[in-house]
């Protein structure tokens, strides 16, 4: 037992003094510590710059992306995502999606809670003097929003008899409102008329605030009862459908609208679906094959630069095994073994390392928010990207440090303690 | 003749030196009792440093024995050997050899860091040491604010911190002006009445006169070995004639 407790406190005291050791000449010689653990600290800080505005980029993303709904099957004429011409000229061929398919999945899909059509085309909407061209018009139903389309914000949403009836009823997004009513707050635009591509409709509501979802302003569009679109904004256009379920119903639903789809359209069995399902998870996927490859790019350059720093560091370490030799020959003498002295050069290459990935790691995390406050471009720090970044740097000088370490280590006794 | 706390016989030691093999120590014999205080003279080249090295445990012979404290220092791994310096010798070295960024205290307290002495009974330990030399209000000084006869001292109470069997001195007072070296060679003279056993290794005659026992080296062997003032006296003739 006694002497256990002597070999650590002895373990102990060694690694205490090896810390205390590096620290003081660090602070002996700042400016070449300084240089040495540049490689270091600049590695780090692209690396830790990198994966904050990625991780930011990706927060920023899922956030937009989830306004989506997680839980909504989009079927459509067109694929999200499609792989190359021959693809995209056989969607161009396909039938348009209508009416008796909106029906259809209204009867019988079991496994859907709301089911929404959406016609879309893009035109002006002017009141009095005042016009936005270009305006999103979408033709639905009541259940659009709980499709994940936003909330109201003032007045009602779109109800099934202003479908019904075809009523020239409209809901306005919050951009809409700010540009037709200019100073007013969102009751103020209840029950005006607008005209929409020619034809004037009552305002009903408006639409709260959504932001953008890639670059597509969620805010700037207007909508209106389908039956009314297709009567009088434009019947020859292909209906989107959405369909929202429960995320653990999604599977299902999905097998309940290819079924469907298929039997209404009359897809022969030995033929390809003519028709998509379109989820945000597709966007998810594409999106982070992206930034994977973003990834993979920070870390490679990452990796190279802390090589060079641990090359860097590897060098002040040999030098610094040259000029400490008499040193290294008084602790031999004075008790020290080889693994003391090899502990205590690792232990001082590891502790430089480790201080440039920390300064690194705050320099990295200080780019990022510049980025993040003169772009648009967001960035997050994780806390597993900083011990990443300092663990890390003290791993590539333990790794760089040891061959200097093991040098000290070898040094003959009498030789060191003569050395001039 | 058992008891000896140093116990050499025969010791050689042979270094190959482009191709011709060099006999810095050829078959040296001779006991050293606990409390003595001997000086081994020679001039450089006499192979006196190469003793000291092996008797410092730093260096292992090429052949002969040598017991230290009753043990078998022949054969002894790397570790063993370090082990054994750490308890058994304190170190004077001519040029000091502190480490120039720590403290005084510091300094003194390393032999018993590698020992695995708590950090408490250290710092006592080591204050109790330097108070020994007369350093008490030097304590926290680094070598570089020390006068020479002020650094012999630490690196003296590094020596002694860890109540080492044997005080082993190369040249301690070569790199002193006369007067500070007279300090320091009393302050030997002290601990030898006080018990310790003191091996001082010189090249001057004077300061082997000052011991009570000298072994006195020529050509890597034992060419007297008496009183001091006698074996340093005969060096002096030898000198005179040669």
């Amino acid at each position: 037992m006694r002497r256990l407790r002597r070999g650590l406190v002895r373990a102990a005291s060694e690694i205490s003094e090896g810390v205390r050791i590096a620290l003081a000449n660090l602070v002996g010689a700042r400016l070449r510590s300084f240089l040495t653990t540049l490689g270091i600290v600049i590695g780090v800080m692209t690396v830790i710059a990198i994966v904050a505005i990625i991780q930011g980029l990706n927060a920023s993303f899922e956030s937009q992306i989830s306004t989506l709904g997680a839980g909504t099957v989009y079927v459509s004429k067109f694929g999200w995502f499609v792989a190359g011409r021959d693809a995209w000229w056989e969607m161009r061929n396909r039938k348009d999606l209508g009416r008796r398919e909106l029906e259809a999945i209204q009867r019988e899909a079991l496994h859907a809670s709301a089911i929404a059509p959406m016609a879309m085309t893009r035109g002006p909407v002017t009141r009095a003097e005042k016009e936005v061209s270009s305006v999103q018009i979408i033709g639905t139903n009541a259940q659009y929003l709980e499709t994940g389309a936003g909330s109201v914000a003032a007045g009602r949403f779109l109800a099934e008899i202003d479908v019904d009836l075809s009523r020239n009823t409209v809901v306005l997004g919050a951009e809409l409102v700010d540009r037709l009513f200019p100073g007013a707050t969102a009751e103020g635009a209840l029950g005006k008329k607008v005209v929409v591509n020619g034809i004037p409709f009552t305002v009903v509501g408006t639409i709260g605030r959504r932001g953008q979802l890639l670059g597509m302003n969620m805010d700037a569009n207007v909508i209106v009862p389908y039956t009314t679109f297709l009567r009088d904004l434009g019947g020859k256009r292909s209906l989107n459908i959405a369909v929202a379920a429960a995320p653990e119903d999604l599977p299902a639903l999905e097998d309940e609208l290819v079924g469907i789809l298929r039997r209404v359209r009359q897809v022969p069995p030995d033929k390809k679906d003519d028709f998509a399902l379109n989820r945000q998870e597709q966007f998810l996927k594409v999106y982070r094959q992206l930034t994977g490859a973003l990834y993979g790019v920070a870390i490679g350059v990452g990796m190279i630069t802390l090589v060079v720093g641990g090359i860097g560091i590897m060098n002040i370490m040999l030098v610094s095994v040259t000029e400490r030799t008499r040193e290294i020959g008084v602790r031999r003498a004075l008790g020290a073994r080889r693994r003391t002295i090899l502990l205590q050069f690792l232990i001082e290459s590891s502790v430089v390392a480790a201080l440039g990935g920390a300064v690194g790691t705050a320099l990295g995390l200080g780019v990022a928010q510049l980025v993040a406050l003169l772009t648009p471009l967001a960035a997050a720090a994780t806390p597993s990207a900083v011990a990443l970044g300092i663990g890390f740097s003290a791993g590539v000088g333990l790794l760089f440090g040891s061959w200097p370490a093991w040098r000290a280590a070898r040094l003959d006794p009498v030789e060191a303690l003569r050395y001039e | 003749m058992d008891d000896a706390l140093i116990l050499v016989e025969d010791l050689c030691r042979y270094y190959e030196v482009g191709g011709e093999t060099v006999r810095a120590l050829d078959g040296v014999s001779f006991a050293i009792e606990r409390g003595e205080w001997v000086a081994i003279v020679g001039q450089s080249g006499s192979g006196k440093s190469t003793l000291m090295n092996l008797i410092g445990c730093l260096d292992t012979p090429s052949s002969g024995s040598y017991r230290l404290n009753g043990a078998d220092v022949q054969g002894l791994a790397d570790d063993a050997l370090a082990d054994l310096r750490n308890k058994e010798i304190g170190f004077v070295f001519q040029t000091f050899q502190l480490l120039p960024r720590a403290t005084a205290l510091a300094n003194v307290e390393l032999p018993l860091v590698y020992r695995g002495v708590s950090r408490r009974e250290r710092r006592d330990r080591a204050e109790a040491a330097l108070a020994a030399v007369g350093l008490t209000n030097r304590m926290h000084h680094r070598p570089n604010e020390l006068s020479g006869g002020q650094r012999q001292r630490v690196a003296i109470a590094r020596a002694l911190v860890g109540e080492p069997s044997l005080l082993l001195a190369d040249e301690p007072t070569g790199n002193l002006d006369s007067s500070t070296g007279e300090e320091i060679i009393r302050l030997f003279d002290d601990l030898h009445r006080r018990g310790h056993t003191i091996l001082l290794v010189t090249h001057e005659p004077r300061l082997a006169a000052r011991c009570p026992r000298a072994i006195r080296l020529t050509d890597g062997r034992v060419v007297g070995d008496g009183p001091g003032a006698e074996v340093a006296t005969l060096t002096a003739a030898r000198v005179v004639h040669a």
